[in-house]
């Protein structure tokens, strides 16, 4: 047969699964065990991170209140939003799900580098360690930004939170360089570019943004680092340094970090969308192509987060210009999105809920980014509400919705129970609504002027602000109802089988939870995976689901 | 069974550690991807320095600030010439492994290594020219910082690719690489040009402009 001659002497070679609790779950190599332990470390982050919040919000119940400190108050949102961006939704997509899935969806038997891999997550939870650490010296007051020269003269924690990022930083690149190669060189055979699933277009992207984009975060965080310890004048201006120069070299990063918090869930709702519309995805050319173009866009807009610090006009506007191209590629996914739910047979699980949702919240968030685009816009609302609005209906409404859509979806094929769906709808819409209530209402404060990272308002604010306090509460409740819902499943959970979606990538023509070597055999890939209706374009994976528990034969993935 | 490729019987027996030459081709794909794309990532690290020191000079009139002369274009020339030269007989040291000419390789070697050291003692020496005689320090300006940064960064990597290669000199008197198989040979090799190449950039940014 002629895929024969293309068969991977790696794939053949296939290593014993370790023995003993220690190299089977804690220093694993297993790229499936490392996602799972980035998924649980990221998840207890987000509730430390989500707690926070509350307390923010809990501050802005008054106006004048005395519940935190100005600086307590400083240095909690200034946490929050840290551990958001780094420790909780970059380690979710990219190290979480990027791992679990990834090299399942391509016939890989694992990534590239499976110890640099360990190596990558374990440089994840000291740093999260140093991170929050930092509150015992005095966590840093300046935003998750950390604009010198205010970060120069904030407390001791600084320095580590420095180091923390530098060393999640590390691990990201690693990640990056890691997911790089295994797209690249281990994918099955048959598996040309243009067959891979969505997601792993997405992830592919990302790591391209990791591995660039992240080192030169390192290089600022060393700047400030070695300002901070050593008084080496890069930034203070006292001393001939330049607080622009900060802002550069972070937003040169922090841009496309935004792309890498944004793209995998872009992925994961390319796979769910066409599963529960039983339809081919809509445009899938253009949709992976679209994720490469927003990657090669995002760095070239770095400045467009700093129209307020004195840059020169002529510099504003092809900053400007190509912000709000990003609109169309990203623009192209969204219709192709909708084009691809036209006519289908919508199933509307909670999975489903959430990608639908994804594309309702997402759009907001999208299109207030173009608001912020333009500078006339940009000079009146930066530094206001509004621009906390606008973040949080990407990152919540979008990658959160994303990563909500994708556990619900990937949850059976890694525990090989089905999580209940009655909590799940339940938490769906109370998820949905409770997080429009809270972030909406923070559009409108932004435009009234309301300023972001003060801990009193104006008296004309405490209404809205106490309706948004209020329904952060319910929304920081609809996830003890994932968690419920999670441990519920563990438990009393319907046993899922390999394909309880019907879905036609590979991962699914495995047994769940997947066994060590992912793939008995690996497989042929004959075409892409969307042709629902189709048979499927799998060879060599007949012996795959003999002893799957509650195995059977496959499905055949057509409704 | 093998219709597509992998099967699931172990190759664990006695000949483990024999890999066939086309599993050994296919790991080196995988690892010598992996390097250059570290590479690349590396190259990021110091555009973001390089960048950053382009716009804090920017912000001046004179360069070096007043009161520093700067480093000597011309010990900075040799040195420079010093390190180029290894770059060229780390060149021949490859082609001498690949022609199975071990003699000639650890000779060329050799020589690498004690160049390498010679740049780095020469820099050593530029570095307290510049802080005894012009006072020029690390904190003291944005001359300095910019200045011991970047050559600093240059220098510990050359320290590591020192390093680096005398790793690679112990794993070839102790077996590890053969006429065919020599990826931490290559390897070393790609890093070593590496550091010679960010040199080109620094001495022209750092010297000539």
């Amino acid at each position: 047969m002629a895929v024969a001659a293309q068969h991977s002497p790696l794939a053949e070679h296939i290593h014993p699964e370790p023995q003993g609790f220690i190299r089977k779950y804690v220093f694993s190599i297993d790229h499936k065990i490392i996602g799972i332990q980035y998924m649980v470390t990221g998840l207890i982050f987000f509730v430390i991170a989500g707690c926070l919040a509350e307390l923010i919000r809990t501050q802005l119940l008054n106006g004048n209140a005395r519940f935190l400190t100005p600086d307590q108050y400083n240095e909690v949102y200034s946490m929050h939003g840290t551990a958001m961006v780094w420790f909780v939704t970059i380690p979710l997509v990219t190290g979480g799900f990027g791992n679990i899935i990834m090299p399942l969806m391509i016939g890989a038997r694992d990534v590239a580098f499976p110890w640099l891999n360990m190596l990558s997550f374990w440089l994840f939870p000291p740093a999260g360690a140093l991170l929050f650490a930092s509150f015992l010296v005095g966590a840093p007051e300046a935003g998750w930004t950390e604009y010198p020269p205010v970060s120069l003269q904030g407390p001791p924690g600084t320095t580590l939170w420095c180091l923390a990022i530098i060393l999640i930083g590390v691990s990201s690149t690693l990640t990056g360089l890691n997911f790089m190669v295994t797209i690249f060189k281990m994918r099955a055979p048959g598996m040309t570019l243009t067959r891979m699933p969505l997601f792993v277009w997405a992830q592919f992207a990302t790591a391209g943004l990791n591995m660039i984009a992240t080192v030169a975060l390192s290089a600022a965080l060393s700047a400030l680092f070695m300002e901070r310890v050593f008084g080496v004048p890069f930034y203070d201006p006292n001393h001939g340094g330049s607080p622009i120069l900060w802002q550069h070299m972070f937003w040169f990063y922090s841009h496309p970090a935004v792309y890498i918090f944004i793209l995998p869930a872009f992925g994961i709702i390319s796979e769910v969308l066409p599963v529960f519309a039983r339809k081919p995805i809509y445009g899938y050319k253009m949709i992976a192509f679209s994720s490469v173009t927003i990657a090669l866009l995002g760095f070239m807009v770095w400045a467009h987060h700093m129209f307020t610090s004195g840059m020169a006009p002529w510099l504003q506007l092809p900053f400007m210009i190509l912000t709000m191209l990003i609109a169309i590629p990203t623009g192209i996914k969204i219709w192709s999105w909708m084009g691809t739910l036209w006519g289908g047979v919508i199933h509307y699980t909670t999975a489903m809920l959430f990608a639908m949702g994804f594309l309702i919240t997402f759009t907001i968030g999208g299109l207030t980014g173009i608001m912020l685009a333009a500078v006339p816009a940009d000079l009146h609302e930066h530094g206001t509400y509004f621009v906390v609005a606008h973040f949080h209906y990407v990152i919540f409404g979008g990658t959160f919705m994303g990563v909500l859509a994708g556990i619900y979806y990937w949850w059976p094929k890694v525990t090989n129970r089905l999580l209940s769906e009655k909590i799940g709808v339940l938490q769906f819409w109370l998820t949905f609504i409770f997080m429009n209530l809270t972030f909406f209402p923070m559009h409108i404060l932004g435009l009234e002027g309301m300023p972001r990272r003060v801990a009193v308002y104006a008296p004309q604010y405490t209404d809205m602000n106490r309706f948004i306090s209020i329904s952060s509460y319910v929304l920081a409740f609809t996830f003890v109802l994932l968690f419920i819902n999670m441990a519920w499943s563990l438990k009393y959970g319907k046993k899922a089988g390999p394909n309880p979606w019907g879905a036609r990538t590979l991962e699914w023509m495995i047994p769940s939870p997947p066994p060590y070597y992912n793939f008995k055999n690996i497989p042929a890939v004959l075409s892409g995976p969307y042709d629902f209706g189709s048979p499927l374009p799998y060879i060599g994976l007949e012996e795959e689901l003999e002893k799957a528990p509650g195995g059977g034969p496959l499905p055949a993935g057509a409704h | 069974m093998a219709v597509a490729g992998g099967t699931l019987e172990h190759e664990h027996g006695a000949g483990h550690h024999e890999m066939s030459d086309a599993l050994y081709e296919e790991i080196r794909g995988h690892r010598l991807l992996g390097f250059t794309l570290f590479l690349i990532s590396d190259c990021i690290l110091f555009s973001a320095f390089i960048f950053a020191y382009l716009y804090l000079r920017n912000t001046i009139d004179h360069w070096p600030p007043p009161g520093i002369e700067g480093p000597n274009l011309l010990f900075g020339a040799l040195n420079s010439v010093v390190l180029f030269g290894s770059g060229a007989t780390m060149h021949y040291a490859l082609e001498s492994w690949k022609h199975g000419n071990t003699k000639l390789f650890y000779r060329w070697l050799g020589l690498t290594l004690f160049l390498g050291l010679w740049f780095l003692l020469g820099q050593g020496y530029e570095y307290s020219d510049l802080y005894y005689r012009q006072h020029a320090t690390w904190a003291g300006s944005i001359f300095g910082a910019s200045f011991f940064t970047l050559t600093g960064l240059h220098g510990f990597h050359v320290f590591v690719g020192l390093i680096y290669l005398s790793v690679v000199w112990l794993q070839t008197r102790a077996g590890v690489y053969t006429r065919q198989r020599f990826f931490g040979l290559t390897a070393a090799t790609l890093y070593w040009h590496f550091v010679d190449v960010i040199w080109v950039f620094l001495f022209f940014l750092f010297y000539i402009f």
